[in-house]
């Protein structure tokens, strides 16, 4: 018997499923009504496929809207009876985070593919004009393979994609489950993760996802061209959409990058991490791609290179989707999904396309206009044939690493990635940048066709040296020479290729306008390359620490760095140039912030510089998580980050104050206490400074004792000096009815506790007994600190990069109006 | 014989030496026993044993942390990694290891450890830790 459950709002999840399905029918009907528009109604004008073709695609979007509405109501309606809004959102979580909520999971992330997907078609459909048909086909092939990720239905037993809409009691298996009242007692869902609760994590998935979704459109250009043996009219069109695609996604990649060095505590801003390295694989295929793909528009040459780059770029896009999302990462890297049953689909998502690439070429083969003529050596499109080739290898270099669980899944073999990945990536990539960037330099002097070689000699061998004399300086004033001698290159290279491109973008001003796009996006890159040279090769861990124990013979003997520091509150530490503080915390739930004051003093111990940094940990479900903080100077970023605290408990905000009450267990947190006798004016050393016992007060009062004339009761007024910090304390003394009594005072910050326990009339002293914390109960926090010099320059190239791609857009537009 | 095809040639010798070098650079999963016979970096899976004492006090060392490890073929050795204790390690499934024995210690350079999420039972979350910052 089916249970009545109570409470549920199922009506969204029906409407909301019911668009899913829509969705996925839509494109089924828009792909099929496509292809016979193109195949049956060739060359008819008025054609009732194209017509059910482009009604087709439109309730496509509309259904996809409508998920995507459905979705947000249920996310901000905190409809936990469904699992994506129990999963990834609670209801503490501010409005604006609930957006990022909607692309918190892997349906989510699909949605939002499918989403950009369908507004490109839509633009296509309004402005493809003659290529509308076969470009169409392709595009709305794609919908229907994202349509079945989310389709969450079951087919012969085999669930299908995994839709948003799926209920937290379908999801999850448990006995709750069988009460019909099981709704009240799921009060809030599990919230989201803490680290993706940052602004860069509303607008980076967006981003990212146009990204991927725009290389759809070249791809489907390039399949149009096979398919309709149009083999040369297709490459116009697909430049400035592949401009656009690489513009997106770089800027999505970077700005990954961004969020992950603002708020993920690896310490940089990029780790080799297999799913990083995934999401730019189609970015370095298409950026070569693009090169070819003028070089063919010039020079007829390179049609092969061209296609094949085009085509692998947007099957790169689904296998590095199904590297994230398959699970099959798990072992190498840090932020991969781990499998929802999705494995085999996602494979077949890969191969559809991969398939499709190269059955199209093999049949088509014979008829490409491959040329039989040689390049010539000095041409511009022969180099910047290389340089694509070159692109095309470091990519393939990164592929064959990131997917050596694909291989050891595939051969059966144990292969671990190499042990030192980020050194291995780091030489092995320089050395293809090296070439690169000097390509990207000296091919700019070249011509098309032909070229003047003596001159061309002459300016690329003035340019060279003038770019190794400034790169002698830079290397000798930032220390990067003390790096492996491939970096040096790659310093050349990049800083070869801002001169050069410079000298085309002053050209440019003086009236060659067309090659400032280029140009621009080159410097660009060669400036992020600097950037990312120094920043990485001479980041400077500055919280060395070389204090411990030490706790074994052999763990002594190895001088291992010691990167993390231990800081007591209010026990100033040197650290590098500076004296670091930590002098509270402020807590505002989830996030506990660590105020660390950073001061830098000249010879004359004269205070030149002063920060506070709050590098933060955020408690969310019983665990903790880091976030760093980070100074910025314009030439370089100071960067701190906590890697422990006992000052923080995962239940914190509850249980804390429970001990404190417990007066009588209190001593035991302290270690044994001394007694002193003392007289005003004397003064108590204890292990981290001084007590002063200023004066006594005849006439102290304790809040609500009254006191009788009998009654005696006598304040000390203590002063503490610890560690440069002035405090007060005034502990009681009291009798009363005969019976004596004394008032401790606790100093938190100074980790005392401090007792009047005696008077001596005979010497006239008192006794003053002192409690201080143990080293291990003191607050204390552990912290990392980096210095990263010179990052500005990688976010700055990025800037200027994506300005390149945007002047070549514009430029690659007008062309085609022109022609 | 033809430019391109020359230039072909060089293509296929930076692809093969690319693989080589992977191959030669990339490491393999073994047992504490494989890493006591090499100097190498060796990547070890296995999980934590919780019954023995896991060794981290700041106050002594913020750079000293102890543990033991059983590997998949069951040998246990104590573990030490340079660095601070990772939050949650105690609840962690499985560790996969960086690193080279040094006597009878197993000396990690990274600590990559799985969790299983505290509310649903099918997800993992996974960390990674080093004990050096990375550079190039």
């Amino acid at each position: 018997m089916d249970t009545v459950y109570k409470g549920e709002h199922l009506l969204p999840g029906h409407i909301g499923q019911f668009f899913v399905v829509l969705s996925f029918g839509a494109a089924l009907l828009s792909c099929l009504s496509y292809y016979f528009a193109t195949t049956e109604d060739a060359g008819k004008l008025n054609s009732s496929w194209l017509r059910l073709g482009r009604i087709g695609f439109y309730l496509n979007s509309i259904a996809i809207l409508g998920i995507g509405v459905c979705l947000f109501y249920i996310i901000y309606n905190h409809f936990f009876e469904y699992h994506y809004a129990w999963a990834y959102t609670s209801r503490s979580l501010p409005v604006y985070y609930i957006v990022s909520g909607f692309w918190n999971g892997q349906e989510g992330g699909f949605l939002l593919w499918t989403f950009w997907q369908a507004v490109l078609g839509n633009i296509l459909i309004a402005r493809a004009k003659s290529w509308e048909r076969p470009v169409m086909t392709v595009i709305a092939l794609s919908q229907v393979v994202l349509g079945t990720m989310v389709l969450g239905v079951e087919i012969f037993g085999v669930r299908i994609g995994s839709s948003p809409f799926l209920l937290l009691r379908n999801a999850l298996e448990g006995p709750i489950f069988s009460n019909p009242d099981y709704l009240s007692f799921i009060k809030d869902g599990q919230g989201m993760n803490p680290s993706l609760q940052n602004y860069w994590m509303i607008i980076h998935p967006p981003t990212l996802f146009l990204g991927f979704a725009s290389i759809v459109v070249p791809f489907a250009y390039a399949v149009a061209g096979l398919w309709q043996k149009k083999y040369k009219e297709w490459i116009q069109p697909a430049i400035p959409y592949s401009l656009f695609a690489c513009m997106i996604l770089g800027t999505g990649v970077i700005m990954g990058s961004f969020w992950a060095y603002e708020s993920l505590n690896f310490g940089g801003f990029w780790a080799w991490d297999p799913v990083e390295n995934a999401s730019i694989f189609p970015w370095i295929t298409l950026v070569a791609a693009v090169h070819v793909l003028i070089v063919f528009k010039n020079s007829g040459h390179s049609y092969f290179t061209a296609t094949f780059l085009v085509l692998v770029s947007f099957v790169l896009v689904w296998y590095s989707s199904f590297l994230s999302r398959s699970g099959i990462l798990g072992d190498t890297s840090v932020h991969s999904f781990t499998d929802n049953g999705m494995f085999w689909q996602l494979v077949i998502g890969v191969l559809v396309f991969l398939v499709l690439s190269v059955g199209l070429l093999i049949v088509r083969w014979k008829e490409l206009p491959i040329t039989k003529k040689d390049e010539e050596t000095y041409s511009r499109e022969f180099w910047m044939f290389v340089g694509a080739v070159f692109l095309g290898m470091s990519c393939f270099h990164m592929i064959v690493v990131t997917s050596v669980p694909v291989w050891n899944a595939i051969f059966k073999t144990k292969i671990a990635p190499p042990s030192d990945i980020v050194k291995h990536y780091n030489v092995i990539q320089s050395s293809f940048a090296f070439v690169v960037t000097i390509l990207t330099g000296f091919t700019q002097f070249l011509k098309y066709k032909k070229t003047d070689v003596t001159r061309f000699f002459i300016t690329t061998g003035i340019y060279l040296l003038f770019a190794a004399l400034i790169t002698a300086l830079v290397v000798y004033a930032t220390g990067v020479y003390k790096l492996n001698i491939v970096f040096v290159l790659v310093m050349w290279g990049s800083v070869y290729s801002v001169v050069a491109n410079g000298k085309v973008l002053a050209d440019a001003f003086k009236g060659k306008f067309k090659l400032a796009g280029s140009a621009v996006a080159h410097i660009g890159f060669g400036v992020l390359m600097i950037g990312a040279l120094i920043a990485a090769g001479t980041s400077n861990v500055i919280s060395i620490n070389n204090t411990g124990e030490g706790f074994s013979p052999e763990f002594a003997k190895e001088q291992n760095p010691r990167e993390n520091i231990l800081v007591y509150r209010n026990q100033p530490v040197k650290m590098g140039d500076f004296m670091v503080t930590y002098t509270g915390d402020s807590i505002s739930a989830p996030n506990h912030f660590f105020k660390v004051d950073y001061k830098q003093m000249d010879a004359n111990d004269k205070v030149t510089k002063e920060f506070v940094l709050k590098p933060k940990v955020q408690v969310n479900r019983g665990q903790l998580a880091s976030s760093p903080d980070t100074k910025h100077y314009l030439f370089h970023d100071l960067y701190t980050h906590i890697t422990m605290s006992n000052a923080i408990s995962a239940t914190e905000g509850g249980a804390e104050s429970a001990s404190a009450h417990d007066e009588g267990n209190d001593d035991k947190n302290y270690d044994a206490p001394v007694s002193h006798e003392v007289a005003p004016g004397d003064t108590i050393k204890y292990r981290d400074g001084y007590i002063l016992l200023k004066s006594l007060n005849k006439e102290a009062k304790v809040q609500n004792i009254p006191l009788a004339d009998s009654d005696v009761a006598i304040g000390a007024n203590l002063e503490i000096v610890s560690h440069g910090n002035k405090y007060e304390a005034k502990p009681i003394y009291m009798i009363k009815s005969g019976n004596v009594f004394d008032f401790a005072r606790k100093v938190d910050d100074a980790g005392l506790k401090l007792r009047f326990s005696k008077v001596i009339p005979e010497s006239k002293k008192v006794e003053i007994i002192v409690y201080q914390q143990p080293e291990s109960q003191k607050k204390f926090i552990v912290m990392k600190a980096i210095q990263f010099p010179y990052i500005n320059l990688f976010w700055s190239g990025t800037i200027i990069m994506v300005i390149g791609f945007f002047l070549s857009i514009l430029r690659r537009k007008k062309e085609l109006k022109t022609v | 014989m033809k430019k391109s095809s020359i230039f072909g040639l060089v293509v296929i010798a930076i692809a093969i030496a690319v693989i080589i070098s992977v191959y030669s650079n990339s490491s393999t999963y073994g047992s504490f026993g494989d890493a006591q016979k090499t100097s190498s970096e060796l990547h070890i899976i296995g999980h934590l044993n919780k019954s023995k004492e896991l060794f981290y006090d700041a106050t002594k060392d913020a750079n000293y942390f102890s543990f033991y490890m059983k590997d998949n073929n069951g040998e246990e050795r104590k573990v030490v990694f340079t660095g601070t204790k990772p939050e949650d390690f105690e609840r962690s499934e499985q560790l996969v290891l960086t690193g080279t024995m040094q006597g009878n210690e197993f000396h990690a350079s990274k600590i990559l450890m799985k969790c299983p999420s505290k509310y649903t039972q099918d997800k993992l979350e996974v960390t990674e830790v080093k004990a050096k910052q990375a550079s190039l």
